[in-house]
């Protein structure tokens, strides 16, 4: 990254403005603070602009949101001239058009839900009503009861009923949610006295839908039993007027959308420029190699007398600097497993070219096994060839294709085929070793990988240290030495290695524990106990793997094990399926963890900033809150 | 030996570290889950904080699988 300054008359700030907009790489520093430089003001015009502008912007994204217009970037470029009176207009009146649609739809939902609830009930009293709906003495009462008042019902209808004798009748039908439903048929003098005697039994009563509370329960009931048919058609018709609407609207949206966010964006850094009676000034981050071309565009849009200088590195602290992650191409797809994390700080080690070897070799380690590498390969070539590049699908293709190559390389070396396959059939002999059989053997590989993944993580934190902290550094490189030298001393132990050597390793562990407590002190030590402690961890790519292995053996043993062959083929074919969603899902979350935990945990260090330049189609305006429609 | 007691020795190495596994981790998967309703951008750092805990269920596999390998003599 290199920090550089613009300086030039005030009449062409706008011009250099725009000019670094247009490139598109430069991320605005914060205001330089020296004795008569002060913050540049908009104006009184600009501000009353921005004000409507932001008035607009919200308009616009409240209309695509409620319109459901799929967002799309629209270069600003592309628009020929800004027409912000007529956007506005139009976003004004899309969002009116588009929030009445969708109140008239929710509307139209809720009418459906609150008669579907009450359907079954209506269907089963409408007999009823209609025969008491002839006679002149008697009448009908619908109402409903929530689950928490079920108890008093009983106790009111006794009343009732001891009241108005064989007159009265009652019938209840429960709802789905727990609420009652109750038909009341009783003599039409007494009508006018039910609401004080419901009151009275502590009977709380749910409304009926407002548009029919008022009429008899005889012209209620057909009429609410036909709306719930009209419904669904009303809103199929409301849904094709909105997507009519953002068929008609969306793109003019999207392009006032960009258009104004540009403006906005714009405003925004002229605010983060500097400037004294008659000078501004702009500073910022880019990467080195842009500095050349931002020069270059500065110089055409504004002329000779703007300067461009880059500022000495020993003026600026990496701490200010903004980070950007740049890899080879084949590495690049990996960056996004560094993105779960915090930036690394400016200036420490990227983490991504040692993830892009060891997380595919990890995955590949466990699941190793030829016929799942190939699955998992045809699939990433599959979903590569679909998605769109930079989507999150093509990047995990990506890395699935480099860790389907180490899965099958690794089913070569473990003579693994979907399990046992190949060895049962074909007689295949592991060339490696039989992860079913030889699991100490396959532990001792798991525990070797974590040795070398964990002293190549000290050594990298030894080099990040080393630039400005050499104790530390030391400390770090101290660690790594006896790491090691704890490994020789137990395979020496073990016989693994000439049992000479054991006596060495001992002696000069014993020499390095005193420089390791001087550069690090007594947490040092306890530092290297975690450190072994991490070692070990890397013995889940044993245990992932052989759980992995044991499941497609079992799968290929239900070919048998069931009666019939086609039977146990189908099961054993789920069975793979169930294994390889495992095999792919716990490898790589067990690979991520070894190296955000173990490895990344000896040199990694976060806190790094975001590199976000201005230009077209950046954040930098205001964020506008987004209310969601009902 | 008696095999009895190897294979009871397994059993509670695996399963007395994946329960302790799975309690921890559904305490953590539970306080993560609120945090990436918060803050999506934490999710590496969840990430870890739920794998933590599963190197006792791993370890707890290892000493099962040694018993009946090495002791057992399976």
């Amino acid at each position: 990254m290199s920090r550089v300054r613009i300086i030039g008359p005030k009449d062409r700030v706008d011009a250099a403005l725009r000019a670094v907009q247009d490139l598109g790489q430069l991320q605005l520093a914060e205001l330089p603070d020296r004795a008569g430089v002060g913050p540049a003001r908009l104006g009184p015009a600009r501000e009353r602009r921005r004000r409507q502008l932001t008035r607009l912007l919200e308009d616009v994204r409240d209309a695509l949101h409620s319109l459901s217009v799929a967002p799309q970037r629209v270069a600003p470029a592309t628009i020929a001239t800004p027409d912000f009176a007529r956007w506005a207009r139009l976003a004004r009146r899309t969002r009116r058009e588009a929030r009445t649609l969708l109140d008239r739809q929710t509307a139209l939902r809720d009418e459906r839900a609150l008669i579907a609830r009450y359907r079954e009930f209506l269907l089963a009293v409408l007999p009823a009503i209609r025969k008491v709906d002839g006679s002149k003495r008697l009448t009908s009462h619908a109402v409903v009861v929530p689950a928490s008042a079920r108890g008093a019902v009983d106790g009111l209808a006794s009343a009732l009923r001891a009241e108005l004798g064989a007159e009265f009748t009652m019938s209840a039908h429960p709802l789905p949610g727990g609420d009652v439903a109750i038909l009341l048929i009783l003599p039409s003098e007494f009508s006018n006295r039910l609401d004080a005697r419901l009151a009275e039994a502590r009977v709380p009563e749910v409304p009926l839908p407002d548009a029919y509370r008022s009429l008899p329960l005889a012209e209620a009931v057909p009429q609410m039993l036909a709306r719930l048919l009209a419904i669904p058609a009303e809103v199929e018709e409301c849904e094709r007027n909105l997507a009519a609407l953002g068929k008609a609207r969306g793109g003019e949206m999207r392009k006032a959308q960009a258009a104004v966010e540009d403006w906005l964006a714009a405003a925004s850094a002229r605010e983060r420029t500097a400037e004294t009676g008659h000078a501004f000034t702009i500073e910022g981050w880019l990467p080195a190699r842009s500095v050349g071309p931002l020069e270059q565009r500065v110089r055409e849009a504004a002329g000779a007398t703007v300067i461009i200088e880059t500022i000495a590195r020993e003026d600026w602290g990496a701490e200010d600097a903004p980070v950007v992650l740049s890899n080879p191409r084949l590495f690049r797809p990996f960056e996004k497993l560094i993105a779960l994390l915090p930036l690394p700080h400016y200036g420490t080690i990227d983490p991504t070219p040692f993830v892009a070897v060891f997380f595919p070799l990890m995955f590949g380690m466990m699941l190793g096994d030829v016929g799942y590498g190939i699955v998992l390969a045809a699939l990433a070539l599959i979903v590569r060839a679909r998605a769109k590049p930079g989507s999150l699908a093509r990047t995990g293709a990506e890395i699935a294709g480099p860790c389907a190559a180490f899965t099958i390389v690794f089913g070569v070396l473990y003579g693994e085929f979907f399990g046992d396959i190949a060895r049962r059939t074909l007689g295949v002999r592991p060339l490696l070793l039989d992860r079913e059989q030889a699991v100490f053997a396959t532990l001792a590989a798991a525990v070797g990988l974590g040795v070398v993944h964990v002293v190549l993580g000290l050594v990298l934190g030894a080099v990040t240290a080393g630039r400005k902290d050499p104790k530390r550094a030391l400390g770090r490189g101290m660690s790594a030495v006896m790491v090691l030298l704890i490994v020789a001393a137990l395979l020496a132990a073990f016989k693994v290695l000439p049992a000479r050597l054991f006596t060495p390793a001992v002696i000069l562990l014993l020499v390095t524990f005193p420089v390791l407590v001087f550069a690090e002190g007594v947490l040092g030590m306890i530092e290297l106990m975690t450190t072994l402690g991490n070692v070990l961890s890397y013995a889940r790519v044993m245990a992932i793997g052989t759980a992995s292995v044991i499941l497609a053996v079992v799968a290929n043993k239900m070919v048998g094990a069931v009666g019939s062959t086609a039977v146990g083929l189908l099961f054993a074919l789920l069975f793979h399926l169930v294994n390889f969603a495992i095999g792919v899902f716990g490898p790589a979350i067990q690979a991520l963890r070894l190296h955000y935990v173990e490895f990344f945990g000896k040199f990694y260090s976060p806190g790094g900033r975001p590199y976000e330049p201005f230009g077209h189609g950046t954040a930098l305006a205001v964020p506008l809150t987004q209310e969601k429609p009902a | 030996m008696n095999i009895m007691w190897i294979a009871i020795g397994a059993a509670a190495a695996i399963g007395l570290t994946a329960l302790a596994t799975a309690w921890a981790q559904s305490r953590i998967g539970a306080a993560g889950a609120a945090v990436l309703a918060e803050k999506p951008e934490l999710a590496g750092t969840v990430i870890i904080l739920v794998a933590i805990p599963e190197t006792m269920v791993i370890l707890g596999f290892i000493v099962a699988l040694s018993l009946i390998l090495r002791i057992g003599g399976g």
